[in-house]
């Protein structure tokens, strides 16, 4: 930490034109009334017996004064006060999402010079107000202590850039016969591509080769042997009263999730009024999270989706010859008629990215009139434009020593590529390796010169995510490091010199300005829409050809399936603790890397438990040892590894982020032209070791049979929108109730047909309540600290009836029978402190540190509480933490709350708690806070929506909705009177201030008896 | 004076008024024993341990215990019922037996009230070092501050709590110390050197044996009898209402109060066995503490045993009976969950375990008075484990369900509150009389 005070410099650079709540006079700050006596006429002067009455004024006012003012260390005035800055008052900016190539709309909240907080940008159409886990973590990676703090000639800091540019340029100028090479991701940037086109110019022997971590590939052929484009098409899933999903993670993982997930959600909440919602199915042969929303589930191996689909694509009318196929049950026939009933708002994806696979999954939905509807093609998504061919030459090149120079712009082929060793072998044949990467990361470190880059939330940049849409990225801190735009380096190096403070700001006004849009107004909403048209797509793949290759695949009695894992997504921005800290959604372990087994392949094939080590051989390589997670819902014959662990940097360091897991992307393959993530043959498994405890926040196995929960088919919901919650308990209060019937009542609503489980909230928490990050082993001993959890229940569809207690399950097991271990249905249900009014942990604690407010709120007063963890105990929920020790300063990590950077990332408005305290959620009450001193400023009301919470705000499913009870016509005074709202262990008569709303699966009672037996 | 003949001498070996200054005041007046010397060194050791242990849990903070996020007592709130529990034996022989007029007590009571005292001081590490910050351990009393108008909360069981257990352990201090005076005045007279002619002279408070200083020791003694008998019941009530008054299903029980007195009056006689059998032999007090005395207390725990076993089984009905799933399955799972051999070493050595005291021989043989007595004490530490740890661990949300176990810090704590126990309790042997001299002397048979 050598620049700290850089972080002050130049606020005053940043422009403030925006969505923000500004201005003096917020906190009542009017002073002290000294003008007014001392303009009196007759002046100080002017009296000997006002003396007196003067000093004592003055006296008393200077105290005053002094009491004023909290005693804050190293606080610096400004000499100058930037227009619009008021400290202790958090400033808006609509900027852009840098971890999503493609670009996803966000608002940061910045205070004095720092942003803070993520959330989505909510007037954004691609965004919905959410935002997804790793995006909200994504802020710490601003205050990465591993960033660069100045670029790299050969090992060498280097603070002056115009080294690094005559570096740069005596390698490119030098490359004489041989090529040059651009690297990048997927160029969703008007202004990078621009700068590319600018510096092909000026070297003409340049090459730009796409690289993207996770191919699409399959997709992108498919569309361009069908419609002749080679793009993502654009998904509506907001449109899709059928969804059938092979494979394809889309609220997760899949192509664009977060605004996938919003679109789903929009058709998942029956009403009263409008008892309808949308059927998902979900074919998959790992539990991925979207399949645990699914209405109906079906296990099956992911080799065996294409030979599925074509037997799909026989029954809704099409015709080809393939072998026949169908689900237990006879599913097949049945997906086919709900398809056939739902034409053109119905949406077959696949998660496969073989092209001949996609092809029938084009084929299907052409059948099906889905183009024009939930599928456009005329408008496609930048995902990905990865060509695994353009690259592979790339690779040889570079191998071969035809390459002078390779530009890596974003890009780590070494870690994310199927053989990345050889191509880090390869890369040292190459002249000059120049990496623009802000932090040192596999590929870098065989770069002989970094530029690093300018974290996103420091630059200006146009992203277009969807043809025709644009998002701004403006700074929203003044630099951290001497770093430089990439778009900057790239002209620099193609000779311009570009003028003016932030030309690259420049760039990006000359674009939108060129586009028609205004300047301000785009930057201020942080995103543009232009109509695109769109012309109608002409189906014309050969289907029988694509039937055919399917129908010669093989599929073997054990496959290997590659998938990523929500929050680390691809593991490009996995070095982030929050990444990790959250749980993911099914499995609840946090951290750790595993291989997911079935039960019966684990019982039956592999003799394996959970914990075991095992060494995966497969075809294409080799883990030596990872440990064994039985997964329910997981089908037979299929194992899977995560993606995005096992990264190899800052190894001298020992916190939980280095050496984490293993690298499974050199177990992909490439066949047809497309990486596959696929293995589905000459995969075995060996047991090399056993007794591993995971770091899992969930252990009990079975819910108890337990009316915690409530879930109920569409049917019965038509029938009695009471369903599940027409026996309230009868109960008696030997007390008065509290009185709320003055100002506020607080309270929260959850969805539980809106909530996929994805855990956004729970980083969006963590960050807004300065949540300490606690690390792998005080996970293991289960003292995670999160505020809000997300449990996750399997149930059990076995004859009609849902198995949920241990008895019934064993039962089962005992009889060989493994049906109920695959074909689970699960259930995500957020758990924050509930602010019960007769709250359990009030009336225990000896000290009065947690309190009940007259609004409803259940508080914790962190300076009052001394540790005897009596609340804790004494809650039915268990949703209170306990500071075990010194989570801030944690010599163990120097990230977050532990080095000078990560500490930027705290809320101000929040305390950092100190060791043996107690802590909670507190309904995000420095919001309410906030919120009411605003309404009260403007002299008005509160009005239902000015109150947010953090978890709220981040959901991309608006699934937790908050607000004044009180408040007769607020969504949420009408969600407490919902048929589907109930509360949670109502019957101990805590009275909780959260509702839950029953969760709704459109399905069908009898089918549920017909699908326990395959 | 009234002599019953049919009564069996309650001080055997036809000691005199002389034999019993002399016997009691030996180990006083003498240096200590070799096994004096080995057993206080041992003592001293674990009382490191607690010293170091304490030290590490407030230096690094309570995570270096066993302690979750759903089990927040573990050890340390089972050791605080332990000892409480332990300290009930001694008031009950010193204030209830005093006022039933039961003579046996006379030889044992010193020292079960010196027990108490000490297992008072074990208690209260607990409550206090299990706070996170214990460095406020003073908050929870009421007293003025300056922190604005902050003050307790009167619905707290543990305010309860801080109120009983403070009350306990003056007034047993009280009681004990005043019990002392006549004894402490006999050491000053049968002091040869200054410094002990001094300190005892000075905690002898200028006893004379007057008939006025008798007259007020006679009662006084009767009012703190009458004090200290609501507090057998109330203290140990008040600990089990800390469980009682709670949501968690095992806990809130409204047989507790009962079923906790009973409990630690049979775990406080255990512990007064354990004491005894050993202090009559290293002290050769034989003759004072005879085993009709240790036969007397054998009944005690046996009825006592009976009574918390009763209490298990009504509590295993009562949920049962009650419907309520919750009550159900926390009592299920602490019979056959994962938690189950602690629910059945409770079973095993606190209800059936005492079932041999049914037989003569077994209440009247020193050494397997001993081994029962350790067996009692077990149980008894299990029980209060199986009521903490089993309804935490498994209580409404099975989604936050955990196991729990100590690690080395918690078991060191333990352990080295057995030091400060036996440590104190060495000390007291040495340089106070263990046998109520005075008050045995009236009950003398032989007279010169």
């Amino acid at each position: 930490m050598t620049n700290s005070n850089q972080y002050w410099k130049g606020l005053e650079e940043i422009e403030t034109s925006l969505s923000s709540t500004t201005n003096q006079g917020e906190f009542g700050d009017e002073g002290l009334p000294l003008d007014e006596v001392f303009s009196d006429s007759e002046g100080l002067s002017s009296n000997r017996r006002d003396f007196l009455k003067y000093f004592g004024f003055s006296v008393s006012a200077v105290a005053l004064a002094a009491c004023n003012k909290a005693p804050v260390k190293y606080a610096v005035p400004y000499v100058e006060k930037p227009e619009n800055v008021t400290p202790g008052v958090p400033l808006y900016y609509a900027t852009n999402c840098g971890i999503y190539n493609e670009g996803y709309p966000i608002v940061a909240k910045v205070r004095e010079g720092r942003p803070i907080k993520l959330d989505g940008n909510d007037r954004s159409p691609l965004a919905n107000g959410g935002l997804s886990a790793a995006g909200q973590a994504s802020i710490l990676s601003l205050y990465d202590v591993h960033r660069l703090p100045n670029p790299v000639i050969n090992g060498e800091e280097q603070e002056d850039w115009a080294e690094v540019d005559k570096a740069v340029k005596a390698a490119l100028n030098g490359a004489g016969s041989k090529g040059i090479r651009i690297v990048t991701r997927t160029v969703s940037s008007p202004l990078l591509q621009n700068a590319i086109n600018r510096f092909k110019e000026a070297y003409p022997n340049t090459e730009h080769v796409v690289y993207d971590p996770i191919s699409y590939s399959g997709i992108l052929q498919a569309n361009e042997q069908s419609f002749g484009k080679k793009v993502i098409p654009n998904y509506h899933f907001d449109k899709a009263e059928v969804v059938v999903s092979f494979g394809a993670d889309f609220l997760g993982t899949w192509v664009s999730p977060t605004r996938f997930a919003a679109d789903y959600a929009q058709l998942r909440r029956p009403t009263e009024e409008d008892p309808t919602m949308s059927r998902h199915y979900q074919i998959e042969g790992l539990m991925s999270m979207t399949g645990s929303n699914a209405d109906y589930r079906y296990p099956m191996n992911d080799s065996k989706h294409g030979l599925l689909l074509a037997n799909l694509y026989n029954k809704i009318g099409g015709s080809v010859s393939v072998p026949s196929m169908d689900l237990p049950a006879n599913a097949l026939e049945k997906i086919a008629a709900d398809l056939k009933s739902a034409k053109g708002k119905s949406l077959v994806v696949s998660s496969s990215n073989d092209v001949n696979v996609q092809v029938m999954v084009n084929a299907i939905n052409d059948i099906l009139g889905n183009y024009g509807s939930t599928i456009n093609v005329g408008s496609n998504l930048n995902i990905s434009a990865y060509d695994e061919a353009s690259f592979n030459s790339f690779a040889s090149d570079a191998g071969k020593g035809n390459i002078a120079a390779a530009i890596m712009i974003g890009v780590n082929p070494v870690y994310h590529h199927s053989k990345g060793g050889a191509l880090a072998e390869a890369l040292k044949s190459v002249g000059t390796v120049i990496s623009t990467s802000m932090t040192m990361d596999e590929t870098t470190e065989g770069a002989a010169i970094v530029a690093p880059d300018d974290h996103w939330l420091e630059s200006w940049d146009v992203k277009e995510p969807v043809s025709g849409h644009y998002i701004f990225s403006q700074p929203v801190i003044s630099k951290v490091f001497n770093t430089r735009s990439v778009i900057h380096s790239l002209y620099a190096w193609a000779g311009d010199d570009l003028a003016g403070d932030q030309p690259v700001m420049d760039l990006a006004k000359a674009y939108v300005t060129g586009m028609g849009a205004s300047w301000k107004q785009s930057i201020h909403d942080g995103f543009y829409s232009k109509p695109v048209a769109t012309e109608p797509a002409a189906f014309a793949a050969n289907v029988s050809a694509a039937a055919s290759s399917i129908a010669s695949g093989s599929s073997s009695d054990v496959e290997l399936v590659l998938y990523q894992k929500v929050g680390v997504l691809d593991g490009t921005w996995s070095l982030n603790p929050w990444c990790h800290e959250l749980p993911d959604p099914v499995t609840k372990v946090a951290y750790d890397n595993y291989v997911t087994v079935a039960k019966r392949d684990a019982d039956e094939v592999f003799k394996l438990e959970n914990g075991d080590f095992v060494k995966v051989t497969t075809p294409n390589g080799t883990i030596d040892r990872l440990p064994v997670l039985i997964q329910p819902g997981q089908a037979r014959g299929t194992i899977g590894i995560a993606l995005g662990f096992g990264r190899k940097v800052n190894e001298q360091e020992s916190n939980d982020l280095v050496d984490l897991g293993k690298n499974a992307y050199p177990l992909t393959s490439e066949s047809n032209g497309s990486t596959s993530y696929v293995v589905s043959s000459g995969v075995s498994l060996e047991k090399v070791g056993s007794g591993y405890t995971f770091a899992q926040t969930q252990t009990h196995w079975s819910i108890e049979g337990r009316d915690t929960i409530r879930e109920a088919t569409l049917g019965e919901y038509e029938n009695n929108p009471k369903v599940r919650n027409e026996h309230a308990p009868h109960i008696v209060s030997l007390w008065n109730e509290h009185d709320y019937s003055k100002g506020h009542h607080w309270g929260m609503a959850i969805d539980l047909n809106a909530c996929n489980g994805c855990g956004s909230c729970v980083v969006s928490c963590s960050i807004e309540n300065n949540v300490p990050i606690v690390g792998r082993d005080e996970i293991r001993r289960r003292r995670e600290m999160h505020w809000i959890r997300i449990d996750r229940y399997y149930s059990f569809n076995s004859g009609g009836e849902a198995l949920t207690k241990e008895k019934a399950i064993d039962a089962k097991v005992d009889g060989g029978e493994y049906d109920h271990y695959e074909n689970v249905s699960t259930m995500h249900v957020p758990v924050m402190c509930q602010h019960c009014d007769n709250a359990p942990c009030e009336t225990v604690c000896p000290v009065l540190a947690t309190t009940h407010s007259t609004e409803g709120l259940n508080q914790m007063t962190y300076n009052r509480c001394i540790g005897t963890k009596y609340c804790g105990n004494n809650c039915p929920y268990k949703v209170r933490r306990f500071n075990w020790f010194r989570y801030n300063l944690n010599s163990k990590y120097n990230y977050h709350f532990n080095s000078e950077l990560g500490r930027m990332v705290l809320n101000p408005d929040v305390t950092v708690r100190s060791r043996g305290v107690m802590e909670k959620c507190s309904f995000c009450v420095q919001n309410i806070q906030m919120a009411k001193l605003k309404a009260k400023r403007e002299n008005r009301k509160l009005s239902d929506g000015d109150v947010t919470t953090a978890c709220q705000r981040s959901c991309p499913t608006d699934a937790i909705v908050f607000g004044d009870r009180n408040d007769q016509n607020s969504r949420i005074a009408k969600l407490f009177n919902n048929n589907r709202s109930y509360k949670m262990l109502e019957e101990t008569d805590v009275k909780p201030s959260v509702v839950y709303m029953t969760k709704i699966r459109n399905k069908e009672m009898e089918q549920e008896t017909t699908t326990s037996h395959s | 004076m009234f002599e019953a003949n049919i009564r069996k001498p309650l001080v055997t070996g036809g000691k005199t008024l002389t034999d019993v200054s002399n016997d009691i005041c030996r180990p006083i007046e003498n240096k200590p024993t070799k096994l004096w010397w080995l057993g206080f060194s041992i003592s001293f050791l674990l009382l490191m341990v607690f010293v170091g242990t304490i030290g590490w849990t407030t230096w690094e903070g309570i995570g270096t215990w066993g302690v979750n996020k759903s089990v927040m007592w573990g050890w340390d709130i089972t050791n605080f019922v332990f000892w409480v529990g332990i300290g009930h034996a001694g008031t009950l022989i010193s204030a209830i037996l005093l006022l039933f007029r039961q003579k046996w007590r006379m030889s044992i009571n010193r020292s079960a009230e010196a027990m108490t005292i000490f297992a008072v001081i074990c208690a209260a590490m607990f409550p206090l070092f299990h706070m996170g910050r214990v460095w406020l351990g003073y908050w929870p009393l009421p007293l003025p501050n300056a922190f604005g108008s902050l003050w307790v909360n009167f619905n707290s069981p543990l305010l309860w709590d801080v109120f009983a257990i403070s009350t306990y352990f003056s007034v047993s201090l009280l009681f004990w110390y005043l019990g002392l005076i006549p004894d402490i005045a006999t050491v000053r007279d049968r002091a040869t050197s200054k410094a002990r002619k001094f300190w005892y002279g000075f905690f002898a408070m200028g006893w004379n044996g007057s008939a006025r200083n008798w007259h007020r020791y006679e009662v006084v003694a009767l009012i703190l009898a009458g004090v200290s008998t609501p507090l057998v019941l109330s203290v140990h009530t008040i600990v089990s209402m800390d469980f009682a008054t709670s949501v968690i299903p095992g806990w809130h029980t409204t047989i507790f109060p009962p079923y906790f007195v009973a409990g630690a009056i049979f775990s406080g006689f255990g512990m007064v066995l354990t004491l005894l059998v050993i202090a009559r032999s290293v002290l050769n007090l034989q003759d004072y503490i005879t085993v009709e005395h240790l036969e007397a207390m054998t009944k005690v725990v046996m009825l006592t045993g009976s009574m918390v076993g009763l209490a298990y089984l009504t509590e295993f009905f009562i949920a049962f009976y009650s419907g309520v799933e919750y009550e159900q399955y926390a009592f299920r799972n602490r019979a056959f969950g994962p938690y189950w051999w602690a629910y059945w070493t409770m079973m095993s050595c606190n209800l059936l375990a005492p079932q041999v005291f049914w037989f003569k021989w077994a209440r009247t043989t020193p050494w397997f008075i001993f081994i029962m007595s350790i067996i009692v004490n077990i149980g008894m530490w299990f029980e209060r484990f199986v009521i903490i740890v089993t309804s935490l661990h498994r209580d409404y949300l099975p989604s936050s369900w955990v196991m729990y176990s100590a690690t080395w810090v918690e078991v060191g704590i333990f352990l080295g509150t057995m030091g400060l126990f036996f440590t104190a309790f060495f000390l007291f042997s040495k340089f106070l009389p263990v046998v109520n001299m005075a008050e045995i002397k009236s009950i003398l048979k032989s007279r010169e």
